[in-house]
């Protein structure tokens, strides 16, 4: 991926093991080529897991984290199967081949987990494969129970919109996805409304949104956020230029209250942000630069320059520390202050993450 | 008869193992998983080049693992799938990355 795109943005993956005294701890959990998962000790820099995990194929290392923060949930195999693996022994504790025969089901960047961990979800897009052509079907939310194991079957399929990207769950139970707009959905019925239009937004005097989405990160401030970016002309004809912006929609995954809103103009390409748990009002973008943004009052606090493009983002529990990850095989560390460079972790595999997600959990 | 392309020589196929029941005339059925074009590594948002990911291997298979390009990229999702097979690091591996051709495809 590469420019700025469509797709749609962010998610949540549930959080934070009920570790909260003075021994909790970060830990950073990613995706890496040839086939590893990396839990790592945010504070030390130390890889404390490598976890060969007994993929097909590494990509595209989307994570989703179990709340009690043990299980990492990734779709894995060609964005096909989802495998779960508890990051303190390495052990596979659940696996879902979504593919069957010669219908192929992929999932893109479409997995999360209810906050009480007893269900994962996904939305996968099946294409049955004749003698000489492709049978696109209709997509499918599909809802696995995680304690089903090594063959778990979905125990309910749902209509599903088309052209879905990440999804999130929240304290009342609804799942949001992803797709031309913010979706909201009953997992128990199936029953599908809008939490926050996107595409079919009503603002006359802006084009239709831009949003790239396939990190579902969010955990630290419990929300499912997604940038989007978007012309906005000096009236409705919409025939001159007034700006170009930055804007970001989210989701609260407390209480499911909702928020659009622009807060910048469009000056470099963000692929993926975080807001400070301890300061929602900072919010940080990466891409080729390390941006930090007061979304309160629309300012820009500081931008860097990183030593390559970064995809994906994420926060320590204080705030004090910003890291990003994804494309190649090392973790940036920052000072979420200074945004000065003040650690590095390298991958021992080299591999590169790609796409994959950098999770943060919180452990004893 | 002979097939000119991949579609013909499929249909030849299916014919063989009495699967003409489903061939079905080519249309506007989408070939390969993206439904996407956008630039590509030529030009930026902006119309430039300056913020195109840095290095372009950076971003090479986050292009090629979501089928982003596929007029640039190896479709790995679907139809070249062990291009990157003995590249770890694209950025250290490159050149073990080859050109792919129509006969090598998955499909």
């Amino acid at each position: 991926m590469k420019t700025f795109l469509t797709g749609l943005s962010l998610a949540l993956a549930g959080a934070l093991a009920p570790a909260t005294g003075a021994e909790a701890r970060d830990l950073l959990v990613t995706v890496a080529r040839p086939d590893n998962l990396y839990v790592i000790d945010a504070a030390s820099r130390e890889v404390i897991k490598d976890c060969k995990i007994g993929s097909e194929h590494a990509t595209p290392g989307i994570t989703v984290m179990s709340p009690d923060g043990h299980v990492a949930y990734m779709l894995l195999d060609r964005w096909q199967n989802v495998v779960g693996v508890n990051i303190d022994t390495c052990e596979r504790v659940f696996f879902a081949r979504q593919s069957e025969d010669k219908v192929i089901r992929r999932s893109i960047a479409s997995i999360t987990v209810s906050r009480d961990g007893t269900r994962l979800y996904t939305v996968r897009n099946p294409v049955r494969h004749h003698a000489d052509h492709y049978e696109v079907m209709e997509p499918e939310f599909a809802v696995f129970d995680t304690a089903a194991g090594l063959d778990a079957k979905p125990i309910a399929i749902h209509p599903a919109p088309r052209r879905s990207t990440l999804m999130a769950a929240d304290d009342t139970g609804k799942v949001y996805i992803a797709g031309h707009d913010i979706y909201a959905v009953d997992p128990e019925t199936g029953e599908t409304g809008v939490a926050i239009a996107n595409a079919s937004w009503d603002r006359p005097t802006y084009s239709g949104p831009d949003v790239l989405a396939f990190w579902p990160i969010g955990t630290q401030n419990d929300e499912f956020m997604l940038l989007y970016s978007a012309a906005v002309f000096t009236d409705e004809k919409q025939e001159e230029l007034a700006d170009f912006v930055w804007g970001y929609e989210t989701v609260d995954l407390k209480t499911g209250a909702t928020e659009i809103k622009d807060f910048a103009s469009f000056e470099v390409i963000m692929f993926s942000a975080v807001r400070n748990p301890n300061a929602p009002n900072e919010l940080y973008g990466v891409y080729t630069q390390l941006s930090k943004h007061d979304v309160a009052t629309g300012e820009l606090v500081k931008r860097v320059d990183l030593p390559h493009t970064y995809y994906v983002i994420n926060i320590s529990s204080d705030g004090k520390e910003i890291y990003v990850g994804g494309t190649n095989d090392d973790i940036g560390v920052y000072d979420s202050t200074t945004l000065e460079r003040i650690g590095e972790i390298r991958l021992p595999s080299g591999g590169d993450m790609s796409v994959s997600t950098l999770q943060i959990v919180q452990s004893e | 008869m002979k097939p000119l392309n991949q579609k013909a020589d499929r249909v030849l196929k299916a014919a063989a193992v009495d699967k003409m029941d489903e061939v079905r005339a080519m249309q506007t059925v989408t070939a390969g998983c993206a439904t996407t074009f956008d630039p590509g590594w030529e030009v930026d948002p902006f119309g430039s080049v300056a913020a195109l990911c840095q290095p372009m291997e950076a971003d090479l298979y986050g292009c090629s693992d979501p089928c982003w390009w596929p007029a640039q990229v190896p479709d790995t999702m679907v139809t070249q799938p062990d291009w990157d097979a003995n590249a770890n690091s694209a950025a250290r591996d490159w050149r073990a990355l080859g050109t792919v051709f129509p006969g090598d495809s998955n499909t």
